[in-house]
């Protein structure tokens, strides 16, 4: 049984899902290949190719909160104290 | 009837203009006409958004907020990112918020070289540019709102005494949330649609948002209206005299072309400028945390002459470790002393010109670097180096491949993104040189009008979002009949 996805994979699925073709499957191979050791081996001999597929990968991983509020950033806070403004100041 | 036997739903309209696209032009345009008393209707393609779903998390936005989730991107070497905005508010939803006036050397070029005399004109402008200050509550940022990211830009532009200065932008009540380009949760960035939209619905225009606009209808030389498709099910047709194309410099030369408008000179979907730019990170001793604060809130103007401007930009870790140019134990490194990292940004007025075209009813986007322009990264490169440097960088990080100096970069060294495409539908006086003419109005056909970036004729050199609304409100009033008001304080939108 394949195991869900989890909650950051989603994210990235989101992200590349909105993608136009051919770009889609492009982006999916990239992934593929940056998710195992012997596909990191392969980008890492074409420069522009190895960056976006660590690029995109990291994004990712830095998107989830357990690696995001370590280096200062709370995305939720911000978010809510975003919305706590908006509410009391009645903005938009 | 479509193909399985049942008839098609035609909502048909009347108004006395339709404006296609809710962003920086066509939401300018649709308000003040909306205001000065006409029936308006406005067709956007994208959705109304929510800002209580703004969740300051790039990834998650960059899907929801951007037309293909912000991954538009030019075919040429180097390809270029070419992140677009959609729904309500368009670009101005996504953008930085910076807002500049175009400078006065680019508008003495369109004069003398697009033959725009009135267009051109600084003094006529001037009111136009007042009105949109006044209604977007633009403002310079403060050095406490600007941030450690700006200050270490500061720093180093003193210790070299390079020209600089904090930015303008279009924001109120706003408290650093760092994520302008994301959707802000505090609803402080003014953009259009929480402001000119509002406007143009409270002076009764009808807004009708996911509404995909096939054609522009003409017959006789005249406009008749617009057909579109509505995601919601069924069509729509406007019939109206007056029909102002605002769909962006992308998707406004191939609705045109659809429509089998603007093609008389050759020049509908060329012309494209873009603007590229690229980012560069550095790591200080002190915390920077550079996404507390307004990303872009400072700038370098030192080179500007040169067509090189350095502008502030920054993010939270996703999008550092997106744009961060490392890669492996490099990158995780770097990432892992983020809370010191700054970043700045690089943009170059560029010379190169590109083309778009429709294939399969996609937009493909042709663009080639020139020599002129990589020079201008070369040299802007080297001198973004130099201000880190100056401001007591302890690493400087370049996109450009490990062990590239930037004077040996070629383009296809680079890593490019361009936020600012124009072009497309370019004004000129010349029916033979340009798609549209001093009054934005297609050349040969009365009645259709372009209020968005693609009708601005060169390259500016700096943010384009206040000459567009500038254009769009004279557009406006030139259709009303009247001269653009005197603005003297705040143009207040209906909550």
């Amino acid at each position: 049984m394949r195991k869900p996805a989890d909650p950051v994979r989603r994210g990235l699925d989101v992200f590349v899902d909105a993608a136009p073709q051919p770009q889609r499957s492009g982006l999916r191979l990239l992934m593929a290949l940056g998710r195992r050791p012997r596909g990191r081996r392969l980008l890492a001999r074409v420069h522009a190719v190895d960056q976006l597929a660590n690029g995109l990968l990291s994004m990712g991983r830095y998107e989830d909160p357990a690696n995001a509020v370590p280096l200062g950033w709370d995305a939720d806070a911000i978010a809510a104290r975003g919305r706590a403004l908006r509410r009391t100041e009645g903005r938009p | 009837m479509n193909g399985r036997g049942r008839v098609a739903r035609v909502r048909t309209i009347d108004a006395d203009v339709c404006v296609i696209g809710a962003g920086a032009g066509g939401a300018v345009t649709a308000a003040e006409l909306a205001e000065g008393g006409m029936r308006v209707v406005v067709l956007e393609q994208g959705p109304r958004h929510d800002a209580d779903r703004f969740s300051a998390r790039p990834l998650e936005m960059l899907a929801r907020l951007y037309r293909d989730g912000g991954q538009t991107t030019t075919l040429g070497t180097p390809p270029i990112l070419l992140p677009l905005g959609r729904g309500l508010g368009g670009t101005t939803l996504v953008n930085s918020g910076t807002c500049f006036r175009t400078p006065s050397a680019v508008l003495e070029r369109w004069r003398t070289e697009f033959g725009l005399e009135a267009l051109a004109d600084e003094a006529a402008l001037e009111p136009c540019f007042a009105r949109v200050e006044a209604a977007l509550s633009i403002q310079e940022v403060t050095p406490e709102l600007a941030g450690a990211n700006a200050a270490v830009a500061r720093r180093g532009a003193e210790a070299l005494g390079w020209s600089h200065g904090f930015l303008k932008r279009n924001a109120r009540g706003c408290v650093g949330s760092g994520v302008c380009a994301f959707g802000c949760p505090a609803s402080a960035k003014q953009h259009v649609g929480i402001t000119y939209v509002p406007r143009a619905e409270a002076a009764g225009a009808q807004v009708i948002a996911g509404a995909d606009v096939r054609r522009v209808l003409v017959a006789r030389g005249e406009a008749r209206g617009v057909e579109a498709r509505l995601f919601a099910g069924g069509r729509l047709e406007v019939r109206a005299p007056r029909v102002v194309v605002a769909a962006g410099t992308i998707h406004t030369p191939l609705l045109l072309a659809r429509s089998g408008l603007g093609r008389e000179s050759g020049e509908l979907g060329h012309n494209l400028a873009l603007h590229p730019a690229t980012g560069a990170f550095a790591l200080m001793d002190e915390v920077v945390d550079m996404a507390r604060g307004v990303p872009q809130s400072f700038y370098v103007d030192e080179f500007a002459a040169e067509g090189i401007m350095f502008e502030g930009v920054a993010g939270p870790p996703s999008y550092t470790a997106m744009a961060l140019p490392l890669s492996g134990r490099r990158h995780a490194e770097a990432m892992a002393r983020y809370r010191r990292l700054a970043m700045f940004g690089l943009m170059v007025s560029d010379g190169s010109r590109g083309a778009v075209r429709a294939l399969a009813g996609r937009p493909v986007i042709r663009y080639e670097l020139q020599e002129e322009d990589v020079a201008r990264f070369r040299r802007g490169l080297a001198r973004m180096e130099e201000l880190f440097r100056a401001a007591g960088a302890r690493e400087v990080y370049l996109p450009l491949p490990h062990g590239v100096e930037p004077h040996r970069a070629r383009a296809r060294d680079l890593k490019l993104m361009a936020f600012h495409p124009l072009g497309t539908a370019r004004a000129d006086a010349r029916p033979a040189h340009g798609v549209v003419d001093g009054d934005l109005q297609l050349h040969g056909v009365r009645g259709v009008h372009v209020a968005d970036g693609s009708v601005v004729p060169s390259s500016l050199g700096v943010n384009p979002q206040l000459t567009i609304m500038a254009l769009a409100t004279r557009l406006a009033f030139g259709l009303l009949g009247q001269d653009v008001p005197q603005t003297h304080e705040e143009i207040p939108c209906p909550s």
